[in-house]
């Protein structure tokens, strides 16, 4: 691991009984970026952040953070992260800048006048003085990303952050982290809103059953993952595929059950035309063809098949992996 | 400091807070009054020899005491557990944690908070008791004599200070249920099952019971359960410690349920 990284993690596990959450998870996240932390539900990502804010204990593996080792019992460690875990927490009979100052008063010494200013950064402040709880999701959450922001963080961790938000808020959100990353702050998204984090992530790490599935640029991983969907008759389905492994490796083609008719096929989104030249050399004729390089199409295509873990694809598996183990 | 502060805020706001002490003293002030409208007439036998000794001073003073401890004790079980839970209930304990803010420092100095709030709420309920006292007094035509007994006010500070300690104690019972079994509610029950439990219990082994919380807090303030007493007054008054003995036993259980909810918060694994 190198001074460069805001977070790193090593062949973390956790396990819950008999069901491990976290299976040797090997995350990289550099200084100055926005991560986007991807997987389905139940992949382990909030086990991640969990342990990440020691409120967990990781059975095995190591965390490094902020370019030092951490570990539960080293808490002053998070005086230089913000998080928010899960749902925002707050007392429901305090108002909202009384929440944030009972939060400024544990922790990290907050500077007088802070809990105003993340209020506004949020575009809380009209609503500082209500309750808690009449406040809508969208508000809590806006004040939950205050409560992170409180103590100025070097890194941030945020737990699906958009829950709630309105689209305006969804939008400001955006802005204010990319601000935060573009000011040299580290960014760490979790969340299952591909499209969003598309927009906000500079780096990607996907998870899927514990592991880290794929890691790396949010450019280079679109560039090397760029599908082509082809709709058919459906009846000719099989025929295309066969066609179709002509041009890429059978197990790129695939067909799809829940849409009959329709094939997609991994491949560079400007060769749709060679899939579409080798159908009709079939004499097969596609009725639609979409090409793209979404990470939606990425994700499903990782998440389906978490076996299929590529060790080369992430920055650990580029790096060489640590066994180093804490208890 | 900060911590201490802010949690004494936060229970200054808190609608618990003043319904638990506003609910004690309600009770106190209309049984004192209805007592004293009724004359002292319908005694059954059960309760002090003279009905009318609760509005009689300087011995209402006592009487008054001993009433807010032994009901005191049940809400002060209720309000420790409220207090505790609900930090585990609404996730507030995860965010101070993931702060980087210690958890032993935190739940310390939350009870401390709560400890203070017991004793501001102890002298306001008595307040009210002496007053509502002095009112039933003057329904009851019993003259006022006694409340300025110089004897009787030197020795209150002293019984204020045991009272003190033992609803303190008691409230740090519901606080260590709440925080094992991280929840409000469960707190709530498992403290109430608890006390009326120790004075079902105190009926078959006095000399066990003795030396459990509730008992032990009678016995430190030497009401024996008293006038509304809770806790299993019968255990005390089978083979009572004496009040020395039975304060520093109540410390002992204050300062173990502090240790035991600071410890296991310390260790616990937040996944709420």
């Amino acid at each position: 691991m190198t001074a460069e990284l805001a977070l790193a993690t090593r062949a973390l596990t956790k396990s819950y009984g008999s069901r491990r959450a976290l299976d040797g998870l090997d995350l990289t996240v550099p200084t100055g970026v926005v991560y986007g932390f991807l997987g389905p539900n139940g992949a382990g990502k909030t086990t991640t952040m969990r342990l990440l804010t020691g409120l967990l204990r990781p059975d095995s593996g190591t965390i490094e953070m902020l370019g030092r080792p951490f570990s539960r019992s080293d808490r002053r460690r998070l005086f230089d992260v913000g998080a928010l875990v899960e749902s925002p927490s707050f007392y429901p009979y305090l108002s909202g800048r009384e929440n944030l100052r009972a939060l400024a008063s544990a922790g990290a010494k907050t500077p007088r006048g802070r809990v105003d200013e993340v209020l506004e950064i949020v575009g809380l402040r009209d609503r500082a003085g209500d309750k808690v709880s009449r406040y809508s999701l969208g508000m809590k959450q806006r004040l939950g990303i205050a409560g992170a922001l409180l103590s100025d963080p070097q890194l941030l961790l945020l737990d699906e952050p958009a829950n709630g938000l309105d689209p305006a808020g969804i939008v400001a959100m955006r802005e204010t982290l990319r601000h935060l990353a573009a000011i040299g702050k580290t960014v760490f998204v979790s969340s299952h809103l591909l499209a969003e984090v598309q927009q906000l992530a500079d780096v990607v790490g996907i998870i899927a059953a514990g592991r880290l599935v794929r890691e790396g640029s949010m450019k280079e991983l679109l560039a090397g993952e760029g599908v082509v969907r082809v709709r058919v008759a459906p009846e000719e389905v099989a025929a295309a595929a066969t066609a179709l492994a002509g041009l890429v490796p059978s197990d790129h083609v695939m067909a799809s059950s829940a849409e009959p008719g329709w094939l997609t096929v991994q491949i560079a989104p400007d060769r749709t035309a060679e899939v579409n030249r080798t159908l009709a050399n079939a004499s097969i004729y596609a009725a639609g063809l979409e090409s793209g390089n979404d990470l939606e199409e990425l994700f499903l295509s990782l998440t389906h098949d978490p076996s299929a873990v590529d060790p080369d694809g992430t920055f650990a598996g580029m790096a060489g992996r640590s066994t180093t183990e804490i208890n | 400091m900060r911590l201490f502060v802010s949690a004494l805020r936060k229970l200054s706001r808190r609608l618990a807070t003043y319904l638990t002490f506003g609910l004690l003293a309600g009770l106190l002030a209309l049984i004192i009054v209805a007592v004293a409208a009724s004359g002292g007439r319908g005694q059954n036998g059960n309760g002090p020899a003279n009905p009318l000794a609760i509005v009689t001073f300087p011995g209402a003073f006592d009487l008054i005491l001993s009433f807010i401890l032994g009901l005191g004790g049940l809400f002060a079980v209720v309000y420790g557990a409220a207090i505790a839970g609900s930090e585990w209930t609404w996730g507030t304990l995860k965010t101070v944690v993931a702060r980087g803010e210690s958890r032993s420092r935190y739940v310390v100095a939350t009870f401390a908070a709560i400890a203070v709030v017991a004793g501001v709420g102890l002298l306001v309920s008595f307040g009210i008791g002496v007053v509502a006292a002095a009112l039933g007094a003057t329904i009851a035509k019993v003259p006022l004599d006694g409340i300025g007994n110089a004897d009787a006010l030197g020795r209150l500070p002293e019984h204020f200070l045991r009272g003190w300690v033992a609803i303190v104690m008691e409230g740090s019972i519901g606080f260590a249920i709440a925080t094992l079994a991280r929840s409000q509610l469960a707190g709530i029950g498992a403290g109430i099952a608890f006390y009326f439990g120790e004075s079902f219990a105190s009926l078959f082994l006095p000399d066990v019971v003795k030396y459990l919380p509730f008992n032990l807090a009678n016995a430190a303030v030497g009401s024996g359960g008293g006038f509304g007493g809770g806790g299993g007054g019968a255990a005390a008054a089978s083979t009572p410690l004496s009040a020395d003995l039975a304060l520093l036993l109540v410390a002992a259980w204050l300062i173990g349920s502090i240790v035991v909810a600071a410890g296991f918060t310390e260790r616990a694994e937040i996944t709420g």
